[in-house]
């Protein structure tokens, strides 16, 4: 299993003999298309369909978060004010912030993602299409709810980061900030959703022999970002969660007079947040690497050197968190810590910047538009790296902070390191989306408009902050001597407006009036070019492989198209692609691929009706919204189990691989670990909490526990048991009795769980310790129940007979999770269970 | 003084202002300045030297090493230019950091949408005000900062840093103005509806503690 | 999939190592009674988990074996990355003030 071993083993797999093009692509067609018409639009999977849509809709919200913020700068153009009073300017600025980071940013990089990496790894889909379409779903319905609530005045309005106690149902009543805590919530699904099966994709589903360190930078750059969203991510989803709890059940996680913290939310926000500005920056820096060899005619310095960037950023941007609260009066050696970690990420930033600017010395570069865009990059990502430095200085912050300084080195992080590179990549990949040649001309006068406008709005908003004027203000009468800078901003912030206008005019100019553009135009070696332009829905009628790595696309389309590769063409009627191992990236066994169904859009409306019915605080009916939820989950897992009997599939004409359900390990079995490290995450953010208030909060202490001692510890000695010979049982046997035994098991331990928090359990209102032991409880009732689920979905499988000798079913699925239940019940009752002691 | 050696070049360029950070009228604002002016040198400097490479990277090809990259600017030139500016940074905010010395204290407490101060009056006695915080000139001052409500943050941009109010919290931040006069300050963290309103001014006296009119009452 | 795994270790290292220092130093400033200092212990034994995190990367770079090429060798470069970072991100332990 050594995995660094040089040897190209897959240069032994025969190529298929070549067939009729025209063929292929017709039986693939048959397969892998979206359905027809509007339907045919709800029900694809397709990531290429999913992908450009996750994209356009993306820019949809870029254009409305773009409008409103005109609408602040036309605002702050005068220090009385033009227009908007100030619950309404709060609402703005607040979604402006939500909007570009939330319903823009993240699902823009989803969207690349989800559509250029099976492309260039050599795949014909994501590993989980159902998946990418009930994320896509999901964003887009929370989205549409954010949108609402801002049309009817009811949109959030405390920042987009919802500082407690401004946010707390005392500060905040309405629903504003539920509107936020739900919405962002539902979308935050689709970002799990989609760094699960970028991981498992990039992991399991590279072309044959691709070793990792043989993978085209944008997949390494993919696998770090979806790390970080695995591990980014649940901090928020957990701070939501608390919040959403204390402002419709008072449980005071967040408030001071009750034991809580509202530093507890900062640092479960921005334990987010920091790592959040590097899943923006990551996906653009990956295309930057992609793109800058290809149009410097050269391959790119030192790949060595970034992944060991790539690594270093994923690591140390989860150390940078309390940057943002330098000022809440933390210690200054903890700042300092802190400070030192934001210097120290600068520096495998400015090693990829050199290793770019070194392959452009080594190559020799050519001005086409992703080129102009690339050195808007440059010039503003570098000014926006540098302001950040200055504010990770502890003292320079502590000026800094707050004001309109720090709007300005956002904006230049943000619009220079995500913006610029991603209309380089727009432009950049544009023919193989439409398959067209660009208008001339538009283009170059779009980027320096934008360009020009960009920079005047944003570099003296730098002065502005230094000259005291703080963010999030939306009058300053007293204040005449920042009226030139704001108004200054606030012109070319509408060149800048129009210059993006200008840009998203050319692409549509190019997608319905381009001439037709020949394939591989850039002439990259890269796979996403080794295809037909526009690119089919199956990308490859047969497979590449690691030999065809490294030579000009040109060389490798027609011998595929021919189906020289490797699973040509979609013989059985099913949509199948081939699944390797991690490390080697050996074949392993053939995936088959649900088709288009309206499972994602139905499973999302309905965890949508269940946000509206929390959004309404109809919290009982909003329970009863979850039975569907379930239900629908049920069917979806169904969905998987095997349909057919066809046991093995040729690849190619000397290997016969197993179908899916009789590997070992399938792409399921990956996802699900997966989604258990960002689980994990999330359980590990709720015990910081629980350490948190206990040990730092200086708040009121918490009164003494009511429970009886003797019963507490039978019932946990109960659950303790039962969750252990669960896992020992599922471990133990993959028969039907265990199936039963893990039913019942979990089940009783559920009914002992429940029991105890009705009884023992402090009122979860009286103290924040007491509300997180409950959240800790409820966690575990959680867990148990779906292990209960599961068990059931495994005793109907054996029911059907679909578990045999060879065919394991849900059975694996159902030991990760009993196992992962288990140690996260036990934890609790240890942390609990010490607290107990201790005190 | 040497705040004076920052005002003069600064008001040329126009970015003096009651709220300016640049135009410091303390010792901690003005050791904070400095390191301003300081990192924009530096950054000026890197700006161009990136702009120069690039440009000259537009051309024939030319047979460079990987390391000279990686290795030499992307690590050895980062690190020691970064951690040269970190080192600085440590040094000024150990220089500034409130210290048990027995320096005056007084009290802010935020509201939603406001600032009530307390000093200690000859005889020992608080004294309230309501937003306006009397401190003595030329020496530092530790204000002891809470808030009532929501978060808040206290900013004197003209004689230090700012520290947020904390409901639950007492937060001290050192602050210091050279001469006697009247100082601008503000709330920099958003806090609701009357955030952009919320200001206040500091008041620095030469003899302390002060004697004030009556409109300040002993609770 | 070990590879991976051994790429991860020496950045994984630091994340360990610097959330048990901080851990400590709130624990430590969290129980003490004044601001400012504290006192001499306390940050003997912040220097000591310091130094102690330093130490342990020795080991487990006789663990891993150099090896030729930059991406073949990624392990120990993660491991440099961690022992940089843990050297650079700690260090205020010994010069700044505590609480
Ligand atoms: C289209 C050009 C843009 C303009 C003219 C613009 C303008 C502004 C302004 C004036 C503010 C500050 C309001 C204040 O606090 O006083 C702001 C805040 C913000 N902007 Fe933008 N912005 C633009 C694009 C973006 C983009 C592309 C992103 C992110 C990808 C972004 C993210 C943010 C965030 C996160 C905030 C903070 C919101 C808050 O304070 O809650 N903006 N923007
Ligand atoms: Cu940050
Ligand atoms: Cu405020």
């Amino acid at each position: 299993m050594s995995d660094t071993s040089l040897t190209p083993r897959t240069g032994t797999i025969a190529p298929n003999p070549p067939r009729r093009a025209l063929a292929l692509h017709r039986e693939l067609q048959s397969v892998w298309a979206n359905d027809r018409g509007l339907w045919g639009q709800m029900t694809a999977v397709s990531h290429t369909t999913l992908g450009l849509r996750f994209m356009a809709t993306a820019i949809i919200f870029f254009a409305i978060g773009g409008i409103l913020s005109m609408l602040i700068r036309a605002q702050l153009a005068s220090h009385q004010g033009a227009f908007l009073d100030t619950e309404l300017y709060n609402q703005i600025f607040t979604m402006h912030g939500s909007i570009m980071m939330f319903l823009f940013a993240i699902p823009m990089l989803e969207g690349l993602a989800i559509w250029l990496l099976p492309k260039m790894l050599g795949t014909r889909d994501m590993a989980f299409p159902r998946l990418t379409a009930l994320g896509y779903w999901c964003y887009l319905f929370g989205g549409l709810i954010m949108l609402t609530a801002l049309l009817f005045g009811v949109a959030p309005r405390d920042g987009w980061f919802m500082y407690t106690p401004l946010s707390s149902a005392a500060y905040s009543p309405g629903i504003n900030a539920d509107v936020w805590l739900l919405g962002v919530t539902f979308v935050e699904i689709s970002a799990i959703a989609a760094a699960v099966e970028i991981t498992v994709t990039i992991l399991r589903q590279r072309a044959p022999g691709m070793k990792l360190t043989q993978m085209p930078l944008f997949a390494w750059y993919m696998l770090g970002t979806s790390a970080m969203m695995l591990v980014g991510f649940p901090p928020l989803i957990a701070g939501s969660v608390l919040l959403e709890i204390e402002r419709a059940f008072d449980w005071p996680f967040f408030d001071p007079a009750r034991g809580g913290d509202p530093l507890l939310w900062q640092h479960l926000f921005w334990l987010f947040g920091h790592p959040e500005v590097y899943i923006i920056f990551l996906p653009a820096a990956g295309v930057m690497s992609m793109m800058i060899p290809v149009l410097c005619r050269t391959t790119i310095l030192g790949y060595g050197a970034i992944v060991a960037a790539i690594l270093g950023l994923v690591f140390l941007s989860f150390g940078l968190w309390v940057h943002h609260m330098f000022t809440v009066g933390i210690p200054h050696m903890a700042l300092a810590f802190f400070s030192a970690a934001s210097v120290l990420v600068a520096v495998p930033t400015a090693v990829q910047v050199f290793a770019w600017i070194g392959t452009m010395w080594k190559g020799s570069p050519q001005l086409h538009l992703p080129m102009y865009h690339i050195l808007g990059f440059f010039l503003t990502f570098v000014m926006g790296g540098l302001t950040g430095v200055m504010l990770a200085i502890v003292p320079f912050n502590w000026q800094a902070h707050d004001t309109a300084f720090v709007t300005a080195h956002l904006h230049y992080v943000l619009i220079g390191g995500f913006v610029f590179p991603m209309m380089a990549a727009a432009t950049y990949w544009m023919p193989l989306i439409t398959g067209r040649r660009r208008v001339k001309g538009l283009g170059e006068a779009a980027f320096w408009v934008i360009l020009i406008g960009f920079h005047g709005t944003f570099f003296i908003m730098h002065l502005t902050g230094l000259m005291g004027m703080p963010r999030r203000i939306d009058v300053y009468p007293d204040n005449p001597e920042w009226v030139w800078l704001n108004l200054t901003s606030s012109i070319f912030s509408f060149v800048l407006t129009i210059g993006f206008a200008m840009f998203v005019l050319d692409l549509i100019l190019q997608a319905t009036l381009g001439k037709r553009e020949s394939r591989n135009p850039w002439r990259a070696p890269t796979f996403d070019w080794a295809m037909p332009i526009p690119s089919p829905n199956y990308n490859f009628a047969s497979l590449p492989t690691a030999r065809h790595l490294d030579r000009d696309a040109d060389e490798v389309i027609l011998p595929l198209a021919r189906g020289e590769g490797i699973l040509p063409g979609a013989p059985n009627g099913r949509r199948e692609l081939l699944v390797t191992r991690v490390g080697d990236a050996q074949p392993d066994h053939v995936g088959v691929l649900p088709g288009n169904t309206a499972l994602p859009l139905a499973l999302s409306a309905s965890i949508g009706v269940f946000v509206l019915l929390m959004l309404a605080s109809l919290y009982a009916l909003a329970g009863i919204a979850l039975v569907p939820v379930a239900v629908l989950i049920w069917v979806w897992v169904r969905g998987m189990a095997p349909g057919d009997n066809l046991a093995s599939v040729a690849v190619t004409p000397g290997l016969r691989l197993p179908v899916h359900h009789h590997a070992r390990a399938s792409l399921g079995q990956s996802g699900l670990v997966a989604f258990l490290v960002a689980n994990g995450t999330l359980f590990a953010s709720l015990l910081f909490g629980l350490a948190f208030v206990s040990v730092v909060t200086p708040g009121p202490e918490a009164p003494i526990s009511t429970f009886t001692p003797r019963t507490t510890a039978i019932a946990l000695g109960l659950v303790t048991l039962a969750v252990g010979l669960a896992s020992a049982c599922v471990a133990w046997s993959g028969r039907h009795g265990a199936a039963m035994l893990a039913l019942l098991l979990n089940l009783g331990a559920l009914v002992v769980l429940v029991w105890m928090a009705a009884t023992q359990l402090d009122d979860p209102t009286r103290h924040a310790r007491d509300a997180l032991r409950a959240v800790m409880a409820g966690y575990v009732g959680l867990h148990l129940l779906v292990a209960a689920g599961m068990a059931a979905f495994a005793l109907d499988q054996f029911r059907r007979g679909e578990i045999t000798v060879d065919v394991t079913g849900a059975w694996p699925a159902l030991r990760l999770w009993q196992r992962y239940t288990s140690v996260t019940t036990l934890v609790t009752i240890g942390v609990l269970t010490a607290q107990a002691v201790m005190s | 003084m040497r705040g004076g050696v920052l005002i003069a070049p600064v008001a040329l360029i126009g970015c003096s202002g009651p709220l300016s950070t640049l135009q410091p009228g303390g010792a901690t604002a003005t050791e904070i300045a400095w390191l301003w002016w300081v990192m924009l040198a530096g950054a000026v400097a890197l700006t161009m030297m990136m702009v120069v490479l690039i440009a000259m990277a537009f051309g024939a090809p030319r047979d460079t090493g990987a390391r000279v990259w990686t290795h030499g600017m992307g690590l050895a030139f980062s690190l020691v230019v970064l951690s040269a500016t970190l080192g600085a940074g440590l040094w000024v905010g150990e220089r500034i950091l409130p210290r048990d010395d027995g320096a005056v204290e007084v009290r802010a407490r935020a509201f939603q949408w406001g600032w009530r101060f307390t000093h200690t009056d000859s005889d020992g006695n608080p004294v309230e005000t309501d937003g306006l915080l009397h401190i003595p000139a030329g020496q530092p001052v530790d204000v002891l900062i809470t808030s009532e409500d929501v978060i808040h943050s206290f900013w004197v941009p003209r004689l230090a840093g700012k520290l947020d109010a904390i409901p639950g919290r007492t937060n001290r931040a050192r602050i210091s103005a050279d001469a006697p006069g009247t100082y601008a300050g503000l709330c920099a963290e958003f806090c609701g509806l009357g955030h952009a309103r919320m200001r206040f001014d500091v008041q620095a006296h030469d003899t302390w503690p002060p004697a004030l009119p009556d409109e300040s009452e002993a609770p | 999939m070990r590879w991976l795994g051994l790429v991860l270790l020496g950045p994984a290292l630091w994340a360990v190592v610097f959330s048990l220092v901080y851990g400590l130093h709130g624990t430590l400033c969290a129980t003490a009674s004044g601001p400012e200092d504290l006192g001499r212990a306390a940050r003997l034994a912040l220097v000591g988990a310091w130094l102690l995190g330093i130490a342990a990367f020795l080991p487990v770079f006789a663990l891993i074996p150099e090896r030729s090429g930059q991406a073949a060798n990624l392990p120990r470069i993660g491991l440099w990355i961690g022992l940089v970072a843990t050297l650079f991100t700690l260090f205020p332990v010994t010069v700044t003030t505590s609480c």
